[in-house]
């Protein structure tokens, strides 16, 4: 096991060195732009922004722009990225990492740790949107910016009241376990079972098929008086609440990555 | 002259019946085929335009043993040799009837039908789906009173209407009151009212609607091969059923007049009656009660459009077991798929 990991940790390693002897690109430790989009000023003020959300929030916040994800695909990519790196704050490895995959033209965030709990699939949801506007504008820089942004606001709120994790990855054996034991599953066939009894029993007998017209006699009737008379009229206003659509839909997909760690995240073409 | 009528075949003499197919009539001997005209001319219409007395008991005529008859039954068949008996007192005078529409089943399609029906339903013990039972649906003709009347009524009330637009951040409604009154009149002919306390008011009234273009002149020939009521509901009981409703389908007709608004609500109305007539007429059924627990379930056909209600007796062990399955599916289902979307 460790034998292939190591192999894989050093075509890594080769691949970037390969990658970076190519074009001329700033990385730090945790913005790696393989493909050069970013100035070195502008990869040294992503860092400074990083170091600080990781003093206050204890996160770690990584950024990897590349177009060679070796056939993986961007989630397995990114997971791998910042397990197999080194990231990650605390026993849980809590942190988060945006991949911008040009290959793909793909981002995909992937959450780890106490990032899962706070960056919930609505909420990461809004950061893709934010990113993925600049991205497809190229403007590289602004999305890493507006990610970064996204990122100090939501730690800064932290963890929503309704928030629970799901794990898109139980099997599905378990999954059957888990509706056996749910007790809703029993009231809504109970429910059901009664209403369709019912129904059958007091659906047998036959309906009324003539109406107000059966029994007329063809063109006997005739309106003798036909008034009809304005009143009055009111006019309401009311104002039109803007739908804010904030915070809702506390879920938290996860799943595991090749290391076993599980993750959050999300991802959006762009 | 005899109490009892039996039409008997002019070739071979034995009992003549109505076979609803052709409309005429058959001998289920030698097979002759009359019709009306030509029946008319062996047996003389009698018109029993003066009431006769009713008699405590009636003989078969053909075989002389004593016929099996409740205080309404009109027309029956001998027990002993199946002949058809009309009992004519009870189609003299008061209760002789103006018109009459025909049998179009035949009592193998009405078993047919019934057949159909019962398996269908399957909370409906089994003992009611073997063929003894089908074999009990009878041909009845129906006492009904056919009610004819001039109706005068109005509706008055509010009606509105809304429009809605915006403007900027605001939304307006405007709503525009209205009064209105619609008055008319119409003419109803023919409203059928049940005129027997046996048959159940409401049953009768889901077999509706007859087809009146097919209603003949009443002649106790009909009746041969069927049974047959005498009313006992007075017509002046049986109106009040009818106003109800006339005042109910003239309400009707005016509110379809209302139109144009987005609601409307009535808060007076009135609908009078005048010119009422009402006509005796026999109208064709099959009849089916299924005794079951102690309780009477009717099944009724059309006997002319083939149109079916009925009340199914309900098996309580047959209830819990199609409550248990639907239980079981729904649980299968909810599992098994629920699990899919966990």
């Amino acid at each position: 096991m460790y034998k292939r990991i190591s192999i894989v940790l050093l075509a890594f390693i080769f691949v970037f060195l390969v990658a970076q002897f190519g074009v001329c690109a700033y990385s730090s430790d945790n913005v790696i732009d393989n493909l050069g989009y970013l100035t070195e000023s502008e990869v040294l003020y992503l860092q400074g922004s990083i170091e600080r959300i990781k003093d206050n929030y204890r996160l770690d916040t990584v950024i990897v722009i590349t177009d060679d994800t070796q056939g993986k695909s961007s989630r397995d990519y990114a997971d791998d990225y910042f397990d197999y790196n080194g990231y990650g704050v605390g026993s849980d490895y809590s942190g988060l990492l945006l991949l911008i995959n040009m290959d793909k033209r793909e981002a995909y965030i992937s959450t780890n740790g106490k990032a899962i709990d706070i960056f919930t699939d609505k909420r990461i949801d809004n950061i893709l949107d934010d990113v993925a506007q600049h991205l497809s504008k190229r403007d590289y820089y602004q999305a890493c910016c507006e990610f970064i942004n996204n990122v100090k606001s939501y730690a800064n709120s932290g963890v929503p009241s309704n928030q629970y994790r799901v794990d898109t990855e139980r099997n599905y054996f378990h999954r059957v376990l888990t509706m056996i034991k749910s007790f809703p599953v029993y009231i809504v066939a109970l429910v059901i079972s009664v209403i369709a009894t019912l129904v059958v029993t007091f659906s047998s007998k036959g309906k009324i098929t003539i109406n107000y017209q059966t029994y007329e006699e063809n063109g006997s009737f005739a309106l003798t008086e036909n008034r009809d008379s304005y009143i009055r009229e009111s006019t309401v206003r009311t104002k039109i609440e803007s739908s804010s659509s904030g915070g809702g839909g506390g879920r938290s997909s996860t799943h595991r990555s090749s290391s076993g760690r599980t993750h959050g995240g999300g991802g959006r073409k762009f | 002259m005899s109490s009892v009528k039996e039409y008997k075949c002019p070739s071979c003499g034995a009992s003549l019946q109505f076979d609803p197919p052709s409309q005429s009539w058959k001998c289920h001997y030698c097979l002759a085929e009359y019709s009306k005209d030509e029946f008319d001319k062996h047996s003389h219409e009698e018109h029993l335009n003066e009431d006769m007395p009713d008699l405590d008991s009636y003989i078969c005529n053909s075989c002389g043993a004593e016929l099996i008859a409740d205080d309404t039954t009109s027309a029956t068949f001998c027990i002993y040799c199946k002949s058809a008996a009309i009992i004519k007192s009870r189609f003299s005078g008061r209760f002789k009837p103006k018109s009459v529409i025909p049998f179009k089943l035949t009592k193998e399609q009405a078993k047919q039908i019934y057949s159909n029906w019962i398996h269908k339903r399957i909370l409906a013990p089994k003992e009611f789906k073997q063929k003894e039972e089908i074999d009990k649906v009878t041909g009845i003709y129906a006492p009904f009173w056919l009610f004819s009347c001039e109706t005068d009524g109005f509706i008055q009330g509010e009606a509105k209407t809304i429009h809605t637009w915006r403007s900027g951040s605001y939304r307006y409604t405007q709503t525009k009151y209205y009064h209105f009154l619609r008055r008319g009149k119409a003419r109803y002919k023919n409203i059928p009212v049940d005129a027997s306390k046996k048959l159940d008011d409401k049953f009768m009234h889901m077999i509706e609607p007859y087809n009146y273009n097919e209603i003949q002149n009443f002649s106790m020939k009909y009746m041969s091969g069927f049974m047959a009521e005498r009313y006992d509901v007075e017509a002046n009981e049986a109106e009040t059923i009818m106003k109800s409703r006339v005042e109910d389908y003239m309400e009707k007709r005016l509110r379809s007049t209302v139109i144009g608004y987005n609601s409307y609500s009535v808060n007076s109305k009135q609908v009078l009656l005048s010119d009422i007539t009402a006509s005796y007429s026999m109208l064709p059924i099959y009849l089916l009660i299924n005794k079951y627990r102690g309780k009477d379930h009717i099944f009724i056909i059309n006997g002319q459009t083939g149109k079916v209600v009925g009340d199914t007796p309900i098996s309580p062990l047959r209830q819990i077991v199609f409550g248990l399955i639907v239980f079981a599916v729904v649980w299968i289902i909810a599992v098994f798929g629920g699990a899919l979307f966990v």
